[in-house]
């Protein structure tokens, strides 16, 4: 049985047919081909697929399709704007704070979350947002000093 | 996972005749966190799932302090411990409910959700053991209202009748009640508990719920017997660490031994008494 969701991704809205037994992870990747989101253990451990609904870090892999309805959602490839990287990019690029990239996407989105959330968030306090994220490879210091960075130029109300 | 029908009712009732129409073909879906991967790895493969995140008024937090709280079943973990009335009368509750999982887990998963699960780690048994507190139950009948204790009879196993929903956690109000919440696993972030307590000292009574030791949370009742009423000293919560142990059961699993169990049973007794000396 199919199901008919409206829903906003990335601010452009999407109406599809979706079966029951689908997820939101399976729905941004193999429906509207948007493969930024990945899928690392299909299990709410990793933080591969995060992306926001509604304002708030999820796991696209735990939220079934028909669900969707009349949600908000924002993807990775929603962060850039007007082909301009976020500032929270820029600082992943600009410190490295990648190897293979594959957890990638799922950082920023709970980097973004946590800065739109809490502009002004102390080191623990980022450690704590990201702690459902695991990456392989960087040791995530890199990752926690660019989630710094562009908390630092948001201080003083420059957002 | 295999192909199922979604229902989404829109009120209590419907809900309530979902489930008697459906029966054990079906499987009610609160945050999903627990649900999904069942259903992902074919742990339960229902005809129907029924989200009840529709229901108007599911998503309410309540606080009266002669009523005390109430937790509507759709509420999150991050709903729950970032309220500021869950947090400044039942802090120890709120730290269970943000120890749960990671920050997005935590924006679905529920705390009613973690109760019927009945799984003997949940986080939010203890100090919901230790409250005293009860369950909001909808079903053909009207409500009921039922003890947590008597409500979680085994791992995975309740008392919620085939046509019944939960619709809400009660918790009653505590006057001067201090509490300790702790959570032991083998990572500080995103784990299960490998031992999950809640210790309360409500006036003059003690209370001391523990999770992962049993097939449910339990309260050690003869250890709380030993304490109420008693000026705490060394000597009295170094014995109370040692009966605590006799009224647990644990076993071994890929997280602990039951050995290792049953000694971090006593560190927390003796820890979180020892913060009242």
């Amino acid at each position: 049985m199919k199901y008919r969701v409206k829903f906003w991704v990335n601010e452009e809205p999407v109406e599809l047919e979706v079966s029951a037994n689908r997820t939101l992870l399976n729905v941004l990747r193999d429906e509207l081909y948007l493969t930024g989101t990945k899928e690392g253990c299909g299990a709410g451990e990793c933080g591969a697929c995060t992306v926001i609904v509604d304002g708030k870090p999820v796991n696209a892999c735990l939220v079934l399709a028909p669900e969707l309805d009349g949600k908000h959602i924002t993807t990775v490839e929603g962060l850039a704007k007007d082909g301009e990287l976020s500032p929270l990019q820029q600082a992943f690029v600009k410190n490295a704070a990648l190897q293979c990239g594959f957890c990638t996407p799922g950082f920023l989105m709970s980097g973004t979350a946590l800065l739109q959330e809490n502009p002004n968030p102390t080191r623990e306090e980022i450690v704590r947002a990201i702690s459902g994220n695991l990456c392989r490879c960087t040791g995530y210091v890199r990752i926690v000093e660019s989630i710094e960075e562009v908390a630092a130029q948001y201080k003083g109300g420059a957002r | 996972m295999k192909e199922f029908a979604y229902i989404r009712p829109k009120t209590m009732a419907e809900a309530v005749a979902a489930r008697r129409q459906h029966g054990s073909r079906a499987v009610v879906m609160n945050g999903g966190t627990d649900i999904v991967i069942q259903l992902r790895e074919r742990l339960i493969a229902p005809d129907y799932v029924i989200d009840i995140k529709g229901v108007p008024g599911l998503r309410e937090i309540a606080y009266d302090p002669k009523e005390g709280l109430i937790v509507g079943a759709c509420v999150t973990m991050n709903e729950l411990g970032e309220h500021p009335d869950v947090a400044a009368n039942y802090p120890w509750l709120a730290e269970a409910a943000l120890s749960v999982g990671s920050k997005q887990v935590r924006n679905r998963a529920t705390a009613v959700g973690n109760i019927v699960n009945a799984s003997p780690l949940c986080d939010v048994g203890t100090p919901l053991y230790a409250a005293n507190a009860t369950l909001i139950i909808a079903g053909l009948m009207g409500e009921r209202e039922v003890a947590i204790e008597d409500f979680i009879t085994f791992v995975r196993k309740t008392t919620l009748g085939p046509e019944e929903v939960v619709k809400a956690i009660k918790v009653p109000p505590l006057r001067d009640a201090r509490g300790i919440f702790s959570k032991v696993s083998r990572r500080s972030e995103v784990d299960l508990s490998s031992v999950c307590a809640t210790v309360l000292k409500v006036g003059r009574e003690f209370r001391l719920a523990f999770g992962a030791v049993a097939p449910t949370p339990v309260r050690l009742k003869a250890t709380e017997a030993l304490l109420n009423g008693q000026k705490l000293t060394e000597a009295l919560i170094a014995e109370a660490a040692i009966l605590a142990k006799t009224e647990v059961s644990p076993i071994d699993d890929i997280r602990a031994s039951r050995e290792y169990r049953l000694d971090v049973v006593g560190v927390i007794v003796k820890r979180s008494l020892s913060a009242w000396l």
